[in-house]
C-alpha cells in the first residue's frame, strides 16, 4: 500500500508542478501554428475566386460553419481566413497563376502532378501529418482533445482530416447516424462484429462510437469515455453497477469478460453459448461441471442446462443480487 | 511540398495572434502581430466573394413508408417492427448571424418512428452555447413469447384460478389453455439538457444533466430449487447523470476539472411470482426476487497536460469517485413456513471508492524518434460490510449462514515504448507493457502480465501504407487457490481465465493503397491466439481471426462503386470434470462471419436523378462439439438490399424514393422446437426464432431552403 500511495503522491507532485510551473504564462486568445511564406494581399477572395461551388473542390460551405462565422473571435475567418489553416498563400497563389498563365490544369491533382506548394489536408495531402494536425491543435487542443499527443490515433499518424471534414455543412464524423461509417473504415474487424446478430445499436444509426470511445484519446484502455470500461458501460446501464450484496466476481472486474461488446453470435452480446461460458470457470462437483451433449436438445432428453436460458434458467442475477438469500444469484 | 526546414520552423514556432483592430470594420485598418513581431495586414481581406450565411437554412423531409410484416427483430432498435404504414419526418434546420455570431441548430431524425430523436443547439458562438437533445432507443426483445401468467408488466406476477401444479411442465394440464401472448420490449428515453460558458478565451465551463428512463418488459426467469420458469420482468429504471466541467487553455498547458454524477432509481424493488410447479415442501408456492437496487456514483476527475519542451508534453489525470447503494434488504424469504432469523442489517450501506490515475511523457527527442512512458492505477476498494446473512434456497430450504465477499481490484501498468523513422518510408517501433492485477476473496490474489510488441510502418509513396505488429504477452499468476468462503469447492484443477496462466500472440496487418485520386483499397488482417498454459480444467486455448477488405472507386464524374467483405473466426477449446477430478470432456467452440457488400452510386440525369443500390450479406455460424458429439450448427443468413432514387423536381425540392428488403434465417437449437412445457423441470416461453421477410418502401418529399 505505500507504494500506491508513494505512486498517487508521485503523481499529484508531477501535476502541481505542471500547474505551478506554467502559472506565470500569459493566456493565449488565439493561438495559431503559423508557417513560413507571405500572406496574400487579399486574404479569401484569392482563394474562392477560384474554389467556388462549381470546382472539383468547393469550399463554400464552410460559410455555413463554425469555422466561417466573423463575430466569433476564434473563428478562422475572424483573422486570416483560408490561411489560417492552409498558412500563407501567395506562393500556391503564384504557381496556380503561372500553370494557367501555361494554359496549366489547376484543377484535380493528377497521379504524378506536384501539388501546390499551399498547406492541404487529410490523407491524400502530401504535408507531414503531424504539421497537418498542428493547425487543428493550435486552437483545438483543449477539452475532449487534451489527450490527443500520445493518443492512439496520434501513434497512427492519423490526420484530423481524414476523419473531419470541415468544408461541409454536417461533418459526417460529428453525425450520430452517420459516424460509423467514418470510424469502420479503419477498424474494419469492428464493422464484421456489427453485422452479427447481437450488436450495439450502432449499425442501425442509434449510437454513435463516441458514446463509448473517446477518439482524440483518453487515459483509459481502448480509449474509453470513461476512466474504466465498467464505468463506461455503467454510464448507459447504471442498474448493473451495485454495488450488490451478492457481487459477481468478473461483473465488478470487467464486463467484457463475459461480454463482446461489438457483437456476437451469442445474444446477448455474449462471447459464447451461455452453459459453455459459465463452465469456463464453474466446476464444482454437481450439476455446474456435467458434460452439456446433443443429447440434451428437443427429441432426446431436453436439458435446462441447453434450452431456454441455460444456467440463467435459475441463476438469473448474474449482474449480483441484493436479496439477502440471493448467494448463488438465484433471488 | 513544404521544404524540411519550413516544417520545422513551424513546428517550433507556435505564437500569439492577437487583434489589434476590430474585425468587421472596413474603415479601420486591421493588423495582426505575431508574438515573433510578424505585422499582418488584413486591411484589404474584404471577403467579397465569401457567402457568409445569414438567416434560416436546411432541408425537411416529409414522406411516408410501409413496412410489409411483422418481426421485432427487424425493427429491433429502429422501430420498423410492425407491419403497417409509417410516417417519415426528418430535419435539418440552421439560423446564422454571421457578424454577432449568433446561431442555431436542430436536427430532427426518424420523428415518425420510435427510434425518433431531436437535438437543438444554439447560443452566441465563442461565449455560450446552449443544448437540448431528446432521443427514443426501442429495444425489442421478443414478440413470440407466451406465458400463463397474469400480471405481466407488474410486480406480481400470479398464475389463472384453473392452473395445476405439477412436479413437471407435463403435469401442468391447464397451460395450454393458460398460454397468452406477451412482448418483451424495452424502450429508452433519453432527455439532456446543457450549456457551455466561454468567459473568457482560456477558460470554457459546461454543465450536462441527462435523463435516461427505460420502460417496458425483458424476459428473466425465477427458480425453485430444481424448477424454473420463465417470468417476465417490469423494467422501470430511471438514471440521471450530471456533467459540470471547466477547462482552461493556457500556451503550454491545458487542464479539465470534471465531476460526473450518476443516479440509478428502480421503480420496482422485487418481483414476486407463484409457482408454477407443485411445491417442494409447504410454503414455497411464492418466489420473491430483487430486482436492481437504486445507486449512486460520484467522480471528480482532473486532467492536465504541460508541454514541458516543444518535443516533450506530460499529461496525467486522476479521478476519485465512490459508488453507494443503500436499498432497503428484501426479507430473506416469502415462505411463512420458514424462519431465517434477522437480518443482520436493513441495508447493505454499500460503498465502493473507486480511483484511477494516469502518468504519461511523450517525447521526440529527435526529428526521428517518439518515445512515451505511462503508469497507470485502477482501484476498486470495496468498503461495503461485511455479514453473515443466513440465506435461504428458492424460498424452499433455511442454510447455514454465508458473509458476503466484496471484491477488491488494483490494477497498476506500466507502459514503454518508442518509434523509430528510419527514412521517409519506415518506421520501426517497439514497446513493452506490464500490467498487475491484485484481487481480494479470488483465487488468484495477483496476476502479473508482460507484453512486447513490435510495429513497422512502411509508406511507399504518399498513397500506400503499411503497419505490421506483432505482440506476445505473457501472464504468470504466482498462486492460485479456490477460494475457502465459496460452498460447494471448485475443482482444484479449474482455472479462471482472467486469473490464469496465459501466453498470447498476435498479429495485426493493416494496409492501405489509392491507385490513383480516384480508387481506394484496404486491407485488414487481426490473428490472435492465448495458450492457458497451466489450466487442466477451464478454457485452454482460443484463436481468433480476422480479414477484412473493402475498396472503392469513382468510374467516372457520375458513377462511384464500393464494395467491402470480411471473415471472422473464433475458436476456443475447454475441458470440464463431471466427476470433480482430472477432465473428463472437451468442448469446442467455432464462431464463423462471413460479411460482404457491394453498392452503387450514380447520377443517371445530371442535376435530376441520383440513384444509388447496395447489398450486404452476413453468414455466421456457431459451430460446437463436446468430444466429438456436435450440435446443430447456429445459423444466421441474413441478405439485405436497399434502393434509392432521388430526383429533383427544381432547385429547392426532390422526391425521394427508397426500397429496403431484408431476408434473415436463423436456426437456433435454445429455442427451436422448444415449447413451454419441452423441458420437464423449466416453463418456457416458447419462443421461436427471429427469422423474418421484410420489405419496407418509403416514398418522402425534401425541401431545401
Amino acid at each position: 500500500m505505500n507504494k500506491k500511495k508513494l505512486s498517487i503522491s508521485l503523481l499529484f507532485a508531477l501535476l502541481c508542478f505542471a500547474f505551478s510551473a506554467s502559472a506565470q504564462q500569459p493566456a493565449a486568445t488565439s493561438a495559431k501554428a503559423p508557417l513560413a511564406g507571405k500572406y496574400t494581399e487579399k486574404g479569401a477572395d484569392t482563394c474562392i475566386k477560384c474554389h467556388d461551388e462549381d470546382a472539383d473542390y468547393p469550399v463554400f460551405d464552410i460559410f455555413k460553419t463554425k469555422h466561417g462565422t466573423r463575430g466569433d473571435k476564434r473563428s478562422p475567418f475572424a483573422g486570416l481566413q483560408c490561411e489560417a489553416c492552409h498558412g500563407p498563400g501567395v506562393a500556391g497563389a503564384e504557381a496556380m497563376q503561372e500553370t494557367l498563365d501555361r494554359g496549366g490544369h489547376v484543377g484535380r491533382v493528377r497521379p504524378g502532378q506536384e501539388r501546390p506548394p499551399i498547406l492541404n489536408f487529410g490523407s491524400k495531402s502530401d504535408e507531414p501529418v503531424e504539421l497537418q494536425n498542428s493547425m487543428c491543435l493550435s486552437c483545438h487542443e483543449t477539452g475532449d482533445h487534451i489527450s490527443w499527443k500520445g493518443s492512439v490515433h496520434e501513434d497512427a499518424d492519423i490526420a484530423c482530416a481524414k476523419c473531419h471534414t470541415i468544408h461541409t455543412v454536417a461533418d459526417r464524423v460529428l453525425e450520430r447516424e452517420t459516424q460509423p461509417e467514418v470510424c469502420l473504415d479503419c477498424h474494419k474487424t469492428q464493422r464484421i462484429e456489427f453485422q452479427k446478430p447481437s450488436h450495439h445499436p450502432v449499425r442501425t444509426g442509434q449510437m454513435a462510437c463516441s458514446e463509448c470511445h473517446a477518439p482524440h484519446g483518453s487515459a483509459a484502455d481502448r480509449s474509453l469515455i470513461k476512466p474504466t470500461l465498467n464505468e463506461t458501460c455503467y454510464s448507459c446501464h447504471a442498474e448493473k453497477r451495485g454495488p450488490f450484496l451478492w457481487e459477481h466476481a468478473p461483473v465488478t472486474e470487467n464486463c467484457s469478460l463475459c461480454h463482446a461488446p461489438h457483437g456476437s453470435i451469442h445474444a446477448p452480446l455474449l462471447e459464447k453459448r451461455t452453459g459453455w461460458l459459465c463452465q469456463q470457470c464453474h466446476s464444482q462437483a454437481g450439476h455446474p461441471s456435467v458434460e452439456l451433449s446433443p443429447a440434451g436438445l428437443p427429441g432426446g432428453s431436453p436439458s435446462p442446462f441447453l434450452l431456454g436460458d441455460s444456467c440463467l434458467n435459475c441463476h438469473i442475477q448474474v449482474h449480483g443480487s441484493n436479496h439477502p438469500s440471493g448467494v448463488k444469484l438465484m433471488r | 511540398m513544404m521544404s524540411r526546414q519550413k516544417m520545422k520552423k513551424t513546428a517550433a514556432s507556435v505564437f500569439t495572434l492577437t487583434v489589434l483592430a476590430a474585425h468587421f470594420s472596413a474603415a479601420l485598418a486591421e493588423e495582426f502581430i505575431t508574438d515573433t513581431g510578424e505585422h499582418i495586414d488584413i486591411t484589404d481581406w474584404e471577403c467579397k466573394f465569401c457567402e457568409f450565411e445569414e438567416g434560416f437554412s436546411g432541408e425537411v423531409e416529409l414522406g411516408a413508408g410501409y413496412v410489409s410484416d411483422d418481426s421485432y427483430k427487424f425493427g429491433e432498435y429502429t422501430g420498423l417492427n410492425e407491419e403497417g404504414a409509417f410516417p417519415v419526418g426528418n430535419a435539418s434546420i440552421r439560423y446564422r448571424d454571421d457578424i454577432d455570431a449568433d446561431y442555431l441548430n436542430l436536427s430532427l431524425r426518424d420523428a415518425g418512428l420510435d427510434s425518433r430523436s431531436l437535438r437543438i443547439e444554439g447560443g452566441r458562438q465563442g461565449t455560450y452555447d446552449a443544448f437540448l437533445f431528446y432521443q427514443e432507443i426501442p429495444h425489442f426483445l421478443s414478440d413470440t413469447a407466451m406465458t400463463p401468467y397474469q400480471g405481466n408488466g407488474s410486480e406480481n406476477l400470479s398464475l389463472p384460478a384453473a392452473w395445476v401444479a405439477a412436479g413437471s411442465t407435463a403435469g401442468m394440464t391447464a397451460l395450454n389453455a393458460s398460454l397468452r401472448d406477451v412482448d418483451l420490449e424495452v424502450e429508452r428515453k433519453r432527455f439532456g439538457v446543457g450549456l457551455r460558458f466561454i468567459p473568457t478565451a482560456p477558460w470554457k465551463y459546461e454543465v450536462a444533466v441527462r435523463r435516461d428512463t427505460r420502460e417496458g418488459k425483458m424476459g428473466t426467469s425465477g427458480a425453485f430449487f430444481f424448477r424454473g420458469m420463465n417470468l417476465v420482468e417490469p423494467i422501470d429504471y430511471e438514471t440521471d447523470q450530471v456533467d459540470v466541467s471547466a477547462a482552461y487553455r493556457g500556451k503550454d498547458w491545458q487542464a479539465t476539472l470534471h465531476y460526473y454524477g450518476s443516479f440509478f432509481s428502480n421503480d420496482n424493488d422485487s418481483l414476486i411470482w407463484q409457482n408454477a410447479f407443485a411445491p417442494i415442501v409447504p410454503g414455497a408456492t411464492f418466489g420473491q426476487r430483487a430486482q436492481a437496487p437504486d445507486n449512486q456514483f460520484h467522480q471528480l476527475q482532473a486532467t492536465a497536460a504541460y508541454e514541458i519542451t516543444d518535443a516533450t508534453r506530460l499529461s496525467g489525470d486522476i479521478a476519485v469517485g465512490r459508488m453507494t447503494q443503500d436499498e432497503d434488504f428484501l426479507p430473506a424469504t416469502t415462505n411463512p413456513n420458514l424462519n431465517a432469523g434477522v437480518l443482520p442489517a436493513n441495508s447493505l450501506d454499500g460503498e465502493v471508492d473507486t480511483l484511477t490515475a494516469n502518468l504519461k511523457v511523450h517525447s521526440r527527442p529527435t526529428d526521428r524518434l517518439r518515445v512515451k512512458g505511462a503508469w497507470g492505477y485502477s482501484d476498486r476498494d470495496n468498503n461495503t460490510p461485511q455479514n453473515a446473512y443466513t440465506w435461504v434456497s428458492t424460498d424452499a430450504f433455511v442454510n447455514a449462514p454465508r458473509t458476503n465477499l466484496p471484491y477488491s481490484f488494483t490494477r497498476q501498468e506500466f507502459k514503454l515504448d518508442a518509434d523509430y523513422r528510419i527514412d521517409n518510408f519506415t518506421r520501426l517501433g517497439a514497446g513493452f507493457e506490464h500490467e498487475n492485477i491484485e484481487r481480494t476473496y479470488l483465487e488468484a490474489e495477483e496476476t502479473d502480465e508482460d507484453t512486447i510488441w513490435g510495429e513497422l510502418k512502411v509508406r511507399a509513396r504518399q498513397n500506400m501504407d503499411m503497419t505490421v505488429k506483432i505482440a506476445r504477452a505473457e501472464r504468470d499468476v504466482s498462486d492460485y487457490q479456490p477460494v475457502a468462503e465459496i460452498d460447494p469447492d471448485q475443482n482444484p484443477l479449474l482455472r479462471k481465465y482472467n486469473m490464469a496462466d496465459r501466453t498470447r500472440h498476435s498479429v495485426r496487418v493493416i494496409a492501405n493503397a489509392s491507385p490513383s485520386q480516384r480508387a481506394t483499397v484496404g486491407v485488414s488482417f487481426d490473428f490472435s491466439t492465448d495458450e492457458y498454459t497451466d489450466s487442466t480444467v477451464g478454457l485452454t486455448d482460443a484463436r481468433d481471426a480476422a480479414v477484412s477488405i473493402d475498396a472503392g472507386v469513382q468510374l467516372t464524374e457520375d458513377t462511384s462503386l464500393h464494395a467491402f467483405a470480411g471473415f471472422e473466426r473464433i475458436r476456443s477449446r475447454q475441458s470440464g470434470s463431471s466427476i470433480f477430478a482430472a477432465p473428463d470432456w472437451e468442448a469446442r467452440n467455432d464462431d464463423t462471419v462471413n460479411t460482404a457488400g457491394i453498392g452503387a452510386r450514380h447520377t443517371l440525369i445530371e442535376d435530376k436523378l441520383d440513384i444509388g443500390a447496395d447489398y450486404i450479406l452476413m453468414r455466421a455460424t456457431g459451430e460446437i462439439s463436446v468430444d466429438g458429439s456436435d450440435f446443430p450448427d447456429l445459423e444466421n443468413d441474413r441478405d439485405t438490399i436497399k434502393l434509392y432514387a432521388n430526383y429533383r423536381l427544381k432547385e429547392t425540392m426532390s422526391l425521394h424514393l427508397a426500397y429496403w428488403y431484408e431476408d434473415y434465417d436463423v436456426q437456433n437449437w435454445s429455442v427451436d422446437q422448444v415449447n413451454p412445457d419441452t423441458l420437464p423441470g423449466v416453463l418456457t416461453f416458447g419462443e421461436e426464432n427471429e427469422s423474418y421477410d421484410v420489405n419496407v418502401v418509403t416514398l418522402s418529399v425534401r425541401y431545401k431552403f
